[in-house]
């Protein structure tokens, strides 16, 4: 696939030569890669490939070094406000992260309440609707710690989904999930398309990015080595690492 | 011509009439300011100064007499500051004493740094308890454990006496220090000290007191004891005013008087009245203490020096735990080394170094604004954060930095995410070291007795040297101790509950 040198600012996201550098120790090298509306990208690639790195520098978690990081035409750097970039790219860890002193209501409120003002009884029933949508309605005014793996993972996603954002980050969503547990996510994450939410994930789970992936990344040493539709990624890879990263996964 | 004579005689006139008041009312000394003589006593020294009665500011004795009319010789109003023996001295180098007054003997050693003025004779004593066979010299208490006063100078006397025993091969005569002179002689009464050593009219005192318990047994003619003085620092013109007040005193049978109203003129002690040998336990004496004004208003003040001092430490504390938690910087060894100088020095010493070291550097820490609560609210605050830091440190590091990131990620601002996020899990850390470190704190309190502040163990110990009921009252201060921790071990309990967030179980229990 070839891109044009400068990003098209008619993407949800576009991205030119974005570079992370620690210390000398370079994550990520000249990343390119567009995103569409409501599309569901998979990032694949083996441990220390930069895939987590990568989409953290999506929300400015990690700030990049060099290259263009766009949304929705915006050029994202130092100069971006943080609270209104990440109102509009959500993220759910991979141990999600839940706040374990507040109700599972109040975990989903407590940004919107905080960050945008909004009164504490809109944002708890826009919590409410939002918990009923990820089918977890009943756990409400419940701890995490008294939750699931699964349950606990909706939390995490309605939390995100609480700020109404036009993209989410997932960091291995389903890294501590059971097979039907998974199933779950793969629903959420369709739904969240067809509402015309982009999601970029993160994951080592060769059957999860199979179902839900429109386009799979497949990055290595921190350079993306291919953007290919799953079907071929899975069965003709195109780059030699890819290959040899497959035929890995297949042993074990 | 006429009448500027007259005027002139007028003025005149006028003139030889203010020379003359001034003449007749005595030139007060530098030391007296805005028209007030402040004296420093220790009132556990009875019957020179001591507290007579329950409450704690009810001062009286020969030397509180003795201030009101010197104060009444110059027209000026008495000011008495009580604190700890040792705490006098270099209170009045710091100028916080105009004078002290406080059954001290007059001592060449002491004349070097002070002008001392002597005002009543007086006789060292040994004491013992009745019964215990007379001695002839010092030398026959070796071997013996004598107990006497920290900060006195009878402790140099037995120096000197062991050094001439070991030079003969027998053994030192063993020394006990105690705080005050009511310990003393509790040390004498419990069998813990052979003898102890003291004044013959705080002994004249005791005897009435202790139903004769207690009995001279030797009587040496040091010329190091003879005298009880006022010590002033150094200025002859000073030094003389005092001495012509003095006197003029003692013309007018001042002391004479004073000396009868509180016994000390009868050498008689032979005849002192025999009592009953005071009870074990004496019930009523120990509810009364309990519920006595003294010990709540000691109690309150134990409490609120201990709340406001670990409020205060906690404000300190939390902004120095995020800043030794943060990034690198240069800030960080400064903080590191508060920490560590306060955590190592001792409190007492602090309390101490704030008290009387901080005024000869800083003249304005001289002046009446800087109470003794003041000061203790200072050092105590100042000591507890050391401590606090460390807690707050451990807390906040505790917190998973995940916390963080994912309330950052949210959009929430640094402010929001320590306030709603990182706070409320650290406070569930902090919690029970926290309220660990507050209980120990409240008892930490009692070292300010050093520097005069009347609160729960300082009161309690005016009372035993009053009444020498010590059993009793102990045990009064003990209850009180004892119901503020547990009050404070109940607020816990009820604090933890609210964290039931962290327990599956609980939270399980709290849900249904």
């Amino acid at each position: 696939m070839t891109l044009n040198r400068l990003p098209d600012p008619g993407k949800r996201l576009s991205i030119r030569d974005l570079s992370k550098l620690y210390n000398e120790f370079v994550a990520l090298d000249h990343i390119n890669l567009d995103i569409e509306q409501g599309e569901k990208i998979v990032v694949l690639g083996p441990s220390g490939s930069g895939k987590s790195t990568f989409i953290r520098c999506l929300n400015r978690i990690e700030p990049h070094n060099s290259g263009v990081l766009m949304i929705d035409g915006k050029i994202i750097d130092q100069k971006t406000d943080l609270t209104e970039l990440r109102g509009r790219v959500g993220m759910v860890f991979q141990n999600y992260n839940l706040f374990p002193h507040l109700t599972v209501l109040e975990n989903c409120a407590v940004a919107p309440r905080l960050v945008r003002s909004i009164p504490r009884g809109q944002a708890e029933d826009t919590a409410r609707r939002i918990l009923a949508q990820v089918g977890i309605a009943e756990q409400a005014s419940k701890y995490p710690i008294q939750l699931s793996g699964g349950q606990q993972q909706r939390v995490a996603i309605a939390r995100a989904l609480c700020m109404d954002p036009e993209i989410i980050l997932f960091d291995e969503p389903t890294a501590a999930l059971d097979p039907e547990a998974i199933s779950g996510v793969v629903l959420i994450i369709n739904d969240l398309a067809a509402q015309g939410i982009t999601t970029v994930c993160v994951t080592h789970e060769m059957g999860f990015a199979r179902r839900i992936a429109d386009r799979i990344v497949f990055m290595d040493k921190g350079r993306v080595q291919e953007i290919t539709p799953p079907e071929e990624f899975f069965t003709a890879p195109r780059s030699a690492r890819a290959r040899a990263f497959l035929n890995e996964m297949i042993r074990f | 011509m006429r009448r500027t004579g007259l005027l002139g005689v007028l003025i005149a006139g006028l003139v030889t009439m203010l020379a003359t008041i001034s003449a007749r009312a005595e030139a007060p000394p530098s030391f007296a300011a805005n028209g007030t003589l402040t004296a420093c006593t220790n009132p556990t020294l009875p019957p020179m100064t001591f507290v007579n009665g329950a409450e704690a500011s009810a001062l009286a004795g020969f030397d509180i007499d003795l201030v009101r009319e010197i104060a009444g010789v110059w027209n000026l109003r008495p000011d008495i500051v009580q604190m700890d023996f040792e705490g006098m001295f270099p209170s009045l180098s710091a100028g916080r004493c105009g004078m002290v007054i406080s059954g001290v003997m007059r001592q060449a050693t002491r004349e070097r740094n002070f002008d001392a003025i002597p005002y009543y004779e007086s006789a060292m004593v040994v004491i013992a308890r009745t019964g215990t066979p007379k001695i002839s010299s010092f030398s026959e208490l070796s071997g013996q454990t004598v107990a006497i006063e920290t900060g006195t100078s009878y402790g140099r006397l037995i120096e000197i006496e062991n050094a001439a025993l070991a030079a003969r091969g027998k053994p030192p005569i063993r020394v006990q220090l105690y705080p005050s002179e009511d310990q003393v002689i509790q040390q004498v009464l419990l069998g813990r000290a052979h003898a102890a050593m003291s004044q013959d009219v705080e002994v004249l005192y005791r005897r009435r007191q202790l139903g004769g318990k207690v009995t001279t047994i030797f009587k040496p003619d040091i010329p190091d004891f003879h005298d009880f003085a006022i010590y002033i620092r150094k200025d002859s013109v000073d030094k003389a005013r005092l001495e012509q007040a003095v006197d003029e005193l003692r013309r007018r049978g001042t002391l004479t008087a004073l000396a009868h109203k509180w016994n000390i003129d009868d050498t008689l002690e032979e005849a002192a009245p025999t009592r009953g040998a005071p009870s074990r336990f004496d019930v009523q004496t120990f509810l009364s203490a309990l519920v006595s004004r003294a010990f709540f208003k000691g109690a309150s003040m134990t409490l609120i020096m201990a709340l406001l001092s670990h409020v205060t430490a906690i404000a300190i504390s939390i902004p120095i735990a995020l800043a030794l938690n943060g990034r690198r910087s240069l800030i960080q060894p400064v903080l590191s080394a508060y920490v560590a100088v306060f955590r190592g020095a001792p409190t007492l010493l602090q309390l101490l170094f704030i008290w009387n070291a901080l005024p000869q550097f800083l003249p304005i820490f001289r002046e009446s604004w800087f109470t003794p609560f003041l000061a203790a609210w200072i050092s105590l605050s100042i000591n507890e954060s050391a401590y606090q830091v460390e807690i707050n440190r451990a807390a906040l590091r505790a917190v998973d930095r995940g916390q963080s990131l994912a309330a950052e990620a949210l959009g929430m601002k640094k402010s929001h995410v320590y306030w709603h996020i990182v706070f409320p899990q650290a406070l569930r850390i902090a919690l029970p070291p926290t309220i660990n470190d507050f209980i120990s704190l409240l008892k930490t309190t009692s070292l300010a007795s050093v520097i005069s502040l009347q609160e729960l163990l300082a009161v309690t110990q005016i009372q035993v040297a009053r009444t020498f009921q010590f059993t009793e009252y102990y045990s009064a201060a003990l209850v009180w101790y004892l119901g503020i921790v547990f009050f404070f071990l109940y607020v816990q309990k009820r604090i933890e509950r609210r964290f039931t967030w962290a327990d599956r179980d609980k939270a399980a229990a709290h849900d249904a």
